[in-house]
């Protein structure tokens, strides 16, 4: 009999062990598959794309171009006007298509702005709305994959390519609006 | 003792400034040093990038991709069914907890087929309304557009020069980027019905 119930109580002990050896190598195997995950994104999709800024940095400022593009861009990025001047510039339908790719240009726009703000061009509250104002054609050059990701029928395909170009040219300038009224207080200086 | 010759030599060379060289070559001494100072000045604009954001970049990206490893992706799907309800108060669901939880937990582009659970006339709303969240998200959370990050980097890059502190600007770009979509959501829904009515129309009309 008592051996039964010793025999009983080894099982439970049994199925604890292997209950949270199960949960412990869980959880370690998923942290570590997503340290592989972290470093690969890193090394195939962030680290290129530094390169590529670096590049583009480095030759901007050596150059002295740097102070040609902020003679350009500071007047628009600086003021709400220019910023919504931007920002309809990229959701014209047929505009918007052709800058989303990859949101290359976004970034590569975001990164000159940036180095106005670094010089002090522009002021740092004008970031809010300038990350808006460069951006209203996100993914307009995806629609038609993104919707048959969804499982569009061709119908709606065609029906919402131009319904998002469309509302783009509206969303675009609100969104630098909306992020403008949001940007009072944002490193305002009292 | 050519060593000792060696080392009084450049001692000799350092006290006194050297002229420019001159003619031809001189010429094209200059241009390479401009050449390679184009790379070194980026060079050094890399390696702040490197420096600065990957090693913290690295550690978010395994905390969070770990965290939405142990959930389990598939949880938001009850919630994409809940989503195509019709009604005005599905809308912040359809438009806002939808596609913010789809690009945090399905990341871009896997983000858009959350669409599968809609009806037809709210896909193009939905798909507008998720990838104007893949750029907010990456003030705060990097993992869910990596390779799009220097939208929002290059301008915090610039604002970190100055001394100021990024968490309010990336605070606020994520939630304004929740009411953006919410609108972008409502607006290409209002425009999608009215060209889908325009359509059946025309189709009428031809039969």
């Amino acid at each position: 009999m008592s051996s039964t119930t010793a025999s009983s109580g080894m099982g439970g002990f049994n199925k604890l062990l292997v209950t949270v050896g199960k949960s412990v190598g869980g959880v370690v195997g998923a942290l570590y598959q997503s340290g592989r995950d972290a470093v690969d994104t890193v090394i195939r999709n962030i680290l290129p794309f530094m390169a590529f800024i670096s590049v583009l940095i480095g030759i901007i400022l050596k150059t002295g171009l740097g102070d040609w593009l902020a003679h350009l861009i500071t007047p628009l990025a600086g003021n709400l006007v220019g910023l919504l001047a931007i920002s309809i510039f990229c959701a014209i339908p047929v505009l918007s298509p052709v800058l989303g790719p990859g949101a290359v240009i976004a970034q590569v726009v975001g990164t000159l702005l940036g180095l106005n703000f670094a010089k002090g061009d522009i002021a740092p509250q004008y970031a809010l709305p300038a990350l808006f104002a460069i951006n209203p054609q996100v993914g307009c050059d995806f629609i038609p994959v993104g919707l048959a990701l969804g499982e569009a029928e061709p119908e709606t395909v065609e029906v919402g390519v131009p319904a998002v170009l469309i509302s783009r040219l509206i969303t675009g300038p609100l969104s630098v609006v909306i992020a403008w009224v949001a940007s009072f207080g944002l490193y305002s200086s009292n | 003792m050519p060593f000792t010759h060696l080392v009084a030599g450049i001692v000799f060379a350092a006290g006194e400034t050297v002229d420019k060289p001159t003619g031809f070559f001189g010429a094209l001494a200059t241009g390479a040093e401009w050449f390679i100072g184009l790379f070194n000045e980026g060079g050094g604009v890399f390696k702040s990038l490197v420096i600065g954001i990957v090693p913290t970049l690295i550690v978010l990206l395994t905390a969070v991709n770990a965290l939405i490893r142990m959930i389990g992706p598939e949880k938001i799907d009850k919630l994409g069914e809940m989503a195509a309800r019709p009604g005005i108060q599905w809308y912040p669901v359809r438009y806002l907890v939808l596609p913010v939880l789809s690009v945090f937990f399905l990341t871009n582009p896997m983000a858009y087929t959350m669409g599968r659970f809609l009806p037809e006339r709210y896909k193009p709303a939905f798909y507008d309304s998720a990838v104007s969240y893949v750029h907010p998200i990456t003030g705060i959370f990097p993992h869910a557009n990596p390779g799009e990050l220097f939208v929002y980097l290059g301008i915090a890059h610039g604002i970190q020069k100055l001394g100021l502190g990024l968490g309010d600007l990336a605070v606020r770009y994520l939630l304004v980027g929740m009411v953006v979509i919410l609108l972008r959501g409502i607006i290409t829904e209002l425009i999608t019905a009215r060209m889908l009515a325009k359509r059946s129309t025309q189709e009428e009309a031809a039969a």
